[in-house]
């Protein structure tokens, strides 16, 4: 179904000549016409030179002029114009832009795309000199997976098609496949000598992927951010009516978008004039973004365990004349939840350490820290000490006296506060890092990332 | 164009002063000046190459040999030959912008008159010829335009200029901004039409209220930018479009017509095609030679899976006004409503393709009926 539009395919399947013919026109949406350089002027750019009318007497001729080439070109009555002088003149200044208004039929069958919706005209042709009777007509859509039944007048069938004469009718189908598509038409009808004919025919179309859509997602602190990229692979620009995310159960989802420079705002032309957002044809990209938030529903420690789905874009768009697709994508997942058993904060750290004496090697000092049970369950008892294997040579902060400090169970959800005495030997910013947590009934070991940083002074 | 190199003319006849009717007819301005304009408003563009050839030994003036030249170029054009068109234009031997092309170069022919003799057309054509010739050229053709642009704004903020001569002007950066339009429309670069539309919107509301002329402009203005945001798939801006010229338009049938057919548009567009046939038959009711209510309620019957009336629609205005009626695109329409039609569509198509080859105009393009 390529080059015209209009197809008669062979007759497959069928035995000898046939009363019907089937013919098919893919009726998408009708296009405004555009022609490019219309050659149509303004009579006095052709008739005299560019500065002529300067001459104040040729100016003063103007009028007369004017009129002499009205009078010529439209006569007296427009109505009884007999010229073509609609395809020379300007009826408007606008004319010259070329798009009168009139509307083009669909002229190739053109690509068709998933998310969109194929809609075929179909006429029955009766092509014999005699009446063709009793005819049965389906249209049905093959895919690889599945046949979808468009049209059966088997149980109504058309009485009669007379010599010459025609039947029509119109099928609409969403595309929801991908590859190979066959429209097939079949009719079944009484000839002139009573005998029973079958007629198929098969019209065979490609449908393809209009868009790709890649996504990342980012989580900066408790904001997840997700970047949707849309390429158009079509041939067409596409208008982008809505690309909305529609979040999981868990979550909230805000479009941000650029703050638009507005100079001029308020009146009804600059409305209108907004600017679209259009996708250019073969590779055109456009990039969404969209701020991701918990929505807290009752306790906010309460999750969907093992879910890291974060939603699915539905996206719709307009071609010509308002032809729309719409297309949803998968289920997007977020970077993995990592649901944290339990959480140790820091409470309460000396910002400045000062060492007391210039010379003095090294000083003491606290920190007050707290460790929360995340789970509705008891956990513990613990141990806590700082882990060596940092990637520093040197352990700059250790933790003083008994390496390994015990802490009681904590129930669920509960929390408790501890100090850490810690000893620094180093002046500067120094990082303390490394702080582990053993769970010693579960045998479990956490990394609670705490990263607390002191800084060290010399008085 | 050795014709035009200064040289010189009779003196005028002392005493009389021969300006003074001298430029009350066309004819007055070039010799069968009257004749030619009718015949191109015939589409009788044969019969302009022919007389050209024959009157050129005939002419006088330096300006007829730029009108004739014109007339040639044009007619070149519009039959499509546009390597002829392309040599004819090299064959200038000046630039357009040559004092050979000035009035004040020849005082004894112009003895009160200064500026260019060029007809507008030409730098219009030297502008979009390349695009003609091919379609890889639209940008050449693009930026010649912008050229032409520039030019034309440099000669409004002259203060030299007749009333007369600043509407020209005015109109031609009117013209040469909806040529432009064009370009970028057939590019489906469809943010700089609607930059371009606006400021001719906006131009055209500060010149003020003014006569119906400027309301028919403003309006055809409006609905085209409709037309466009319509044809990339933008339906709530086309419709906020149409609302804005509702709003404005007085009774006259033109503009009637004109909200009408958009009003089909939008019915169109929302699939109710029994609404969009209704307004365009209300169209018609009131303007016989609605052409684009024509063909666009022929559309719309197909649509309506009527296709004998659609065919009918189309062949009754053929019949009815020819010289209205006939243009491609609605013979483009018949053609594809036939060969959906009929089995011998062939057949059908060479009978309309031998009436359109008696009545067509020399520019008709009749690679339109697919025969």
């Amino acid at each position: 179904m390529s080059g015209t539009n209009t197809t008669a395919a062979t007759p497959g399947g069928s035995i000898g000549p046939h009363a019907l013919a089937f013919r098919v026109m893919r009726l998408c949406r009708p296009t405004f016409q555009v022609d490019t350089t219309p050659l149509r002027f303004d009579p006095f750019d052709l008739l005299a030179g560019e500065d002529f009318f300067d001459d104040p007497i040729a100016s003063d001729n103007f009028s007369s002029l004017k009129s002499a080439v009205d009078s010529q070109s439209i006569g007296s009555d427009s109505s009884a114009d007999l010229t073509y002088r609609t395809r020379l003149l300007l009826d408007q200044p606008s004319d010259a832009m070329g798009i009168p208004g009139l509307l083009v039929l669909p002229q190739s069958f053109g690509a068709i795309y998933l998310g969109e919706t194929f809609c075929s005209y179909i006429s029955i042709n009766n092509s014999s000199n005699f009446e063709v009777r009793e005819i049965h007509i389906k249209a049905e859509i093959q895919t690889e997976r599945q046949r979808i039944m468009l049209l059966d007048t088997s149980k109504s069938p058309v009485e009669s098609i007379r010599a010459g004469g025609r039947y029509d009718f119109i099928v609409e189908h969403d595309v929801k496949e991908l590859g190979a598509h066959t429209l097939v038409c079949t009719a079944l009808y009484n000839d002139n000598e009573g005998d029973r004919k079958y007629l198929p025919q098969f019209f065979k179309f490609m449908v393809a992927n209009p868009l790709s859509v890649r996504t990342k997602v980012r989580v900066v602190k408790d904001t997840t951010f997700l970047e949707a990229c849309l390429e158009n692979n079509t041939k067409s620009n596409l208008y982008m009516d809505q690309v909305d995310f529609e979040p999981a159960q868990n979550w909230g989802a805000t479009l941000l978008n650029a703050d638009h420079h507005s100079s001029e705002k308020g009146d009804k032309i600059s409305e209108v004039f907004k600017q679209p957002t259009l996708i250019r044809s073969g590779g055109g990209i456009h990039n969404y973004l969209y701020q991701l938030k918990m929505v807290s529903h009752g306790s906010p420690r309460m999750s969907v365990e093992g879910s890291n789905i974060l939603g699915k874009l539905q996206i719709t768009w307009r071609t010509n004349l308002g032809e729309p697709g719409r297309l949803q994508t998968q289920q997007i997942l977020g970077s993995p939840i990592r649901h944290k058993e339990i959480d140790l904060q820091a409470m309460d750290v000396p910002s400045v350490i000062n060492l007391e004496k210039p010379f003095e090697a090294s000083i003491l000092f606290d920190v007050r820290l707290n460790l929360t049970n995340q789970t509705d369950r008891l956990l513990g008892p613990f141990e806590v000490w700082l882990s060596q294997s940092g990637l520093s040579s040197e352990q700059v902060v250790m933790v003083n006296g008994i390496q390994t400090m015990a802490l009681p169970r904590l129930q669920a959800f509960g929390s408790s506060d501890f100090h850490l005495n810690l000893i620094a030997t180093k002046l500067g910013v120094q990082k303390i890092t490394g702080i582990i947590v053993f769970d010693t009934s579960e045998k479990k070991t956490y990394d609670p990332m705490l990263n607390l940083e002191i800084f060290v002074d010399a008085n | 164009m050795s014709e035009l190199d200064p040289a010189p003319a009779p003196a005028p006849a002392a005493g009389a002063d021969p300006l003074s009717k001298a430029y009350g007819s066309l004819n007055e301005v070039s010799p069968d000046l009257s004749v030619l304009h009718d015949l191109a408003c015939r589409g009788s563009w044969l019969t302009i190459l022919d007389k050209v050839i024959q009157a050129r030994p005939h002419l006088s003036k330096p300006h007829h040999h730029l009108t004739y030249f014109s007339y040639n170029l044009l007619s070149l054009i519009k039959l499509r030959r546009f390597s002829d068109a392309l040599n004819q234009l090299d064959s200038l031997d000046h630039s357009l912008d040559s004092p050979n092309y000035l009035y004040q170069t020849y005082p004894k022919h112009y003895p009160n008159q200064c500026g260019s003799m060029v007809p507008f057309i030409l730098r219009v054509l030297h502008a979009e010829l390349p695009a003609k010739v091919s379609g890889n050229s639209r940008q050449e053709t693009l930026d010649r335009l912008y050229v032409l642009l520039e030019f034309v704004r440099g000669k409004l903020v002259s203060d030299i200029l007749s009333s007369t001569s600043r509407a020209l002007w005015e109109k031609r950066e009117c013209f040469v901004i909806n040529s432009i339009i064009s370009h970028h429309l057939s590019l489906k670069q469809y943010g700089v039409c609607l930059d371009l539309i606006k400021y001719l919107i906006q131009k055209s509301e500060s010149d003020g209220e003014g006569d119906d002329h400027k309301l028919d402009h403003r309006m055809g203005l409006l609905s085209k930018l409709g037309y466009i945001q319509m044809q990339y798939g933008d339906l709530d801006g086309a419709k906020a479009t149409f609302g804005l010229i509702e709003n404005q338009v007085d009774d006259r049938v033109e503009l009637r017509n004109l909200v009408g057919r958009n009003k089909a548009l939008i019915y169109l567009v929302g699939k109710d095609y029994v609404s969009a046939v209704r307004e365009y038959d209300e169209c018609i009711e009131r303007d016989g030679n609605d052409v684009v209510a024509i063909n666009n309620k022929a559309l719309c019957l197909m649509y309506l899976r009527d296709l004998s009336d659609s065919i009918k629609v189309l062949e009754s205005s053929l019949e009815r006004i020819p010289t209205m009626a006939l243009n491609e695109t609605l013979v483009v329409n018949l053609c594809s409503m036939y060969e959906l039609a009929y089995v011998n569509h062939a057949d059908i198509k060479k009978t309309l393709s031998n009436w359109i080859a008696r009545v067509a105009p020399d520019d008709f393009d009749s690679t339109c009926t697919r025969v």
